[in-house]
């Protein structure tokens, strides 16, 4: 996995000296990317994979990327995810995916010593991070704001519009893009619910009626169009990155 | 692309994301292809919202793909059943329009736009009139959450729309103005904003048709209906302050309820990202997939350390690698092949064959399997076929037949046991006389049997003293009557030349002559149980020696624990055959002059003891405590004879069943060369044909003993019960083999007496 690294970091190098994004986020879009993909191999729910992203983006809040092996952090915070969200997952799930995902097509690890050395490191990775995080692993996620969003507005809307555009999935796949940056730990979670929800509406074209207030701002009263706008171009910016990154 | 929601999205935002659409989406197909239908209906934006709808569009035209994909909707959502929530798995939130304001006459267009026949809605009642009822609206239950109170909204519930109680002849008297009623909506007249409900549970929709229409009380009003009532009251009341107050916004699995609810899948990846579309994903890249391979790699160098240990004849080890090989990856073929011939060398056929049937299943093409599962059924054919069960063994030689009809053995076997049958068939008629006394037999009383016991035994007593020397007739008579078997011809000469060495202690000799005769007699019979499945004759036989057929017949457990002394002994010579070993066979006889009996048997045997343990699964301690106990019995000569000779039929006892596997179908001693041959072909580790042949012949009296004791269960507890209380000096062994002993003991003292008088 070190020499997989290497390898990209090089690349990364490369992208540097074009200019453009700083290195730090891109490096930062593809560890997410990593742990989201892993995350989809692992089976996991879509609470955890936010967990462990969002572990991930606040560990390195805090430290640096000089110190500390972003691939590993992203494994610990994988696997100390699924404990915090409750779908435990076996580290030899874990280290098996991601053994592939740095070496595509090869064969799985022998259960050998080195193995079980990977596996030591994961663990104690998983400590650092607890402690780097001050023990506080329990986040509040837009997801379940997004989700009662949802249910509002759609009692809202006449029932046939809504059955036609799939607002619901929409919403929820740009909820969990937004895992790939720091936006996530950056916006509180109702702006953040509000802003993916808003997008997906608007994408839609969806009639929705007014009154004295928006729909948008009476489900959270503490926003303004324009910290919507500020979320979404930052979303927008993600999958800008994707193209410059994958 | 879905045409029609892409066309609503560009109504909604104009002609701007259009021109923008097109330029992005150039590449794709889809569009293009539509992009000049899409055209004409596209008028100017009706949102002036012009910052953040940039924003909006620039997303949409550069996932449009994504976004009208017609797949993209994931899950179908569940048309589940209507519950009333008595709680609350999520919070349940007042109508937002309460929040919003939304003018009074929008909300009246909304709801008749959106409202439904088939809805449930609940209202008062404010007049009743002969032709039915009027009620004022209150709230919506169910499907939509509205807020309707303050919009008056009134509806018709014509008589006939009401059910008759029975009790009352006026439906409507049941009804009272003021009630709350809870109905369906059975007509819809938005142009004249009429509504028509009724009462009748066919009225609404079936998600809806658990509920009860009727009468109903303020408690039953749905809870969005009682939030928004508070927040009507209380204008300070927010959104955010109603959600977060609610219990079930704080219940940690509302996310699990309500994507269900929405109808989103967790399963399935759905995101904007191009590099996340499930198309990139790959099967083999799971976790589940690769912890499989993983493991059957694992599993699979479990089963190669098993075979190394196999194949250095550490059985145990081999077992506890394919166990864990099995534990690690159930089902694996090459594990359960493995165990399987593993199984099938302890002798545990039937568990060996089931092994095989399970690797077949799972890989039906497996060539070891089949061959081994043909194999093993074919030599399981045959041990039912000794069993006497031809029916069964004629089921498992069909059965490897179906396998691989070119089966040699298969084949024979079943031919064979064809034969075999028929000719029991034929022999039926004369079997029936035999088989009237044996039944007269069954009938008999424990105290005649007992009586006749006695009577028996004194008969033979007499006759013992006047001829010792019958054996020798008996024996010469049986190894001609045996077809070719060279085998046994060596062993009765071998047993002859003993019987003349021993000569000098004439007890001994009694008792060693004797169980000899016996021994001989069990090969016979087994023998010639092959040939011929009359088996009843050969246990009831009426020679003219009646001497033995009554040591047969009448002392089951003395007789066969006494001859599987020396059978073990004629198998060893028979199994060296004409090597060397015969030689030390009688060097060593030679050398124990004063003690014959005992030590010339038990000196090679101490040799070859473990060889002979460790296939049996017993644990290589049995080997050395026999060494022990026969060393010293050798050195102390006769005073020990007696005990160590008897202790040894104890130990081949337990290791009986281990044997069971090499009973074959044929006693011949060119069968067991073949049969060796083949199994060292078969499986993996080769098999001392010495091995094989030694646990035949224990198997077989083994066998024939529990045949025995099922014909003369009653007899030998009656004699068990007798004896065992002579059984003194043996305490620590276990009381049923005590008993046995002592038998052995008491009929030895009997016959000792008999000759010194």
């Amino acid at each position: 996995m070190e020499v997989a690294r290497t390898s990209q970091d090089r690349s990364q190098a490369a992208d540097a000296a074009k200019g453009g994004v700083s290195q730090e986020i891109k490096t930062h879009f593809r560890v997410c990317r990593f742990i989201i993909e892993t995350g989809v191999k692992l089976g996991m729910r879509s609470m955890p994979v936010s967990t462990a992203c969002a572990l991930y983006h606040k560990f390195f809040k805090t430290a640096s990327l000089e110190v500390y092996e972003p691939y590993l952090v992203a494994m610990s915070s994988i696997y100390l995810a699924g404990k915090v969200e409750e779908q435990h997952l076996r580290t030899r799930d874990i280290i098996n995916v991601c053994h592939r995902f740095f070496r595509p097509g090869t064969e799985p690890m022998e259960l050998d010593g080195k193995f079980w050395e990977l596996r030591d490191s994961v663990v104690q990775c998983e400590l650092l991070i607890l402690r780097q995080l001050n023990f506080q692993v329990a986040f509040e996620h837009p997801h379940k704001y997004l989700l009662h969003y949802l249910v509002s507005v759609r009692n809202l809307v006449n029932r046939h519009a809504w059955a036609r555009a799939p607002i619901a999935e929409t919403a929820w796949a740009l909820l969990k893009d937004c895992y790939h940056g720091s936006i996530c730990v950056r916006h509180p979670p109702q702006h953040l619910a509000l802003a993916v929800l808003y997008l997906a509406v608007q994408s839609y074209g969806l009639e929705m009626p007014s009154g004295e207030l928006e729909w948008w701002q009476a489900l959270c009263d503490d926003i303004s169009g324009k910290e919507i706008e500020d979320i979404m171009s930052e979303l927008l910016k993600l999958y800008d990155m994707e193209a410059k990154c994958m | 692309m879905d045409r029609d929601l892409l066309r609503q999205s560009l109504s909604y935002h104009g002609e701007s994301l259009l021109s923008l659409m097109t330029c992005e989406q150039n590449e794709n197909p889809d569009f293009t292809a539509i992009a000049s239908d899409l055209a004409k209906g596209v008028c100017e934006r009706k949102v002036a919202d012009a910052n953040s709808s940039t924003i909006v569009e620039q997303f949409i035209s550069r996932k449009a793909d994504l976004l009208f994909a017609p797949l993209w909707k994931t899950a179908e959502p569940v048309e589940h059943q209507w519950q009333e929530e008595s709680c609350e798995p999520y919070a349940i939130m007042p109508p937002l329009e309460q929040f919003m304001d939304v003018p009074f006459e929008e909300r009246r267009d909304i709801f008749f736009r959106d409202v439904e026949r088939g809805d449930v809605i609940i209202g008062r009642i404010n007049s009743i009139r002969d032709f039915g009822f009027f009620i004022t609206l209150i709230c919506t239950y169910g499907e939509i959450e509205r807020d309707i109170e303050d919009l008056e909204l009134t509806a018709l519930c014509p008589i006939r729309d009401v059910p008759s109680n029975g009790n009352h002849d006026d439906p409507l008297s049941y009804y009272q103005v003021g009630d709350l009623i809870r109905a369906g909506l059975k007509d819809v007249d938005r142009y004249h904003g009429k509504l028509t409900i009724s009462l009748h549970p066919s009225s609404v929709t079936s998600s809806l048709s658990s509920l009860k229409l009727g009468v109903t009380s303020r408690e039953d009003l749905p809870i969005h209906y009682c939030r928004g009532d508070r927040v009507v009251r209380d204008s300070s009341e927010t959104y955010e302050r109603v959600l977060e107050s609610t219990l079930g916004f704080s219940n940690p699995s509302n996310v699990d309820v309500l994507l269900a609810k929405l109808g989103v899948s967790e399963t399935q990846c759905c995101s904007m990202m191009r590099g996340l579309q499930s198309k990139h994903f790959q099967e083999e890249d799971f976790a589940a997939n690769i912890r499989k391979t993983q493991s059957a790699s694992w599993a699979l160098k479990c089963v190669k350390a098993g075979v190394d240990h196999f194949k250095s004849g550490r059985h145990v080890e081999a077992m506890n690698e394919y166990n864990k090989a099995l534990e690690i990856d159930t089902n694996n073929v090459e594990a359960l092949v493995a165990r399987g011939a593993l199984y099938a060398t302890k002798g545990s056929l039937v568990k060996a064959i089931s092994d095989f049937e399970i690797a077949l299943e799972s890989s039906p093409t497996h060539r070891n399997a089949k061959k081994y599962l043909c194999q093993t059924l074919v030599e399981r054919g045959g041990q039912l076929e000794e069993e006497e069960k031809l029916v069964s063994a004629e089921g498992l030689y069909k059965k490897a037949l179906a396998l691989d009809e070119h089966f040699q053995d298969a084949n024979e076997a079943f031919k064979k046991l064809q034969m075999r049958i028929q000719k029991s068939l034929k022999l039926k008629e004369e079997e029936a006389a035999a088989k009237e006394l044996e039944k007269n037999k069954d009938v008999e009383t424990s105290a005649e049997k007992l009586r006749k016991i006695l009577k028996e035994e004194k008969r033979m007593k007499r006759k013992r003293k006047r001829s010792s020397s019958s054996s020798s007739t008996s024996s010469s008579s049986s190894s001609s009557s045996s077809s070719s078997s060279s085998s046994a011809r060596r062993k009765s000469k071998k047993k002859k030349q003993k019987r003349r060495r021993s000569s000098h202690s004439e007890k001994k000799r009694h008792r060693r002559t004797s169980s000899s005769r016996r021994g001989r007699l069990s090969d016979e019979e087994g023998r010639e149980k092959e040939g011929d499945d009359d088996d009843e004759e050969e246990w009831y036989p009426a020679p003219a020696n009646t001497t033995s057929s009554f040591m047969n017949l009448k002392h089951p457990v003395s007789g066969i624990f006494e001859d599987d002394f020396p059978q073990a002994k004629a198998k060893r010579s028979l199994s060296l055959g004409s090597s060397s070993t015969v030689d030390v066979l009688d060097d060593s006889r030679g050398r124990f002059e004063d003690d014959p009996f005992e030590s010339g048997p038990t000196e090679p045997a101490k040799v070859r003891e473990p060889r002979r343990d460790r296939p049996s699964g017993s644990k290589s301690k049995d080997g050395d405590l026999n060494g022990r106990e026969q060393g010293p019995s050798g050195d102390h000569g006769r005073p020990e004879a007696g005990p160590s000779s008897r202790r040894d039929p104890a130990r081949s006892g337990p290791e009986g069943p281990g044997h069971r596997k090499y009973s074959s179908s044929s006693a011949a001693s060119s069968e067991y060369a073949r049969k060796s041959d083949r199994q060292s072909r078969e499986f993996p580790a080769p098999v001392h044909v010495d091995v094989l042949c030694r646990h035949d012949r224990s198997e077989k009296s083994e066998k024939r003993e529990r045949m025995r004791s099922e014909d003369n269960g009653q007899e030998d507890l009656s004699q068990n019960g007798r004896r065992s209380s002579e059984g003194g000096p043996k305490k620590d062994l276990p009381s049923n083999l005590q008993s046995i002993f002592s038998q052995i003991a008491q009929f030895e003292k009997e016959k000792s007496v008999k000759h010194k008088k």
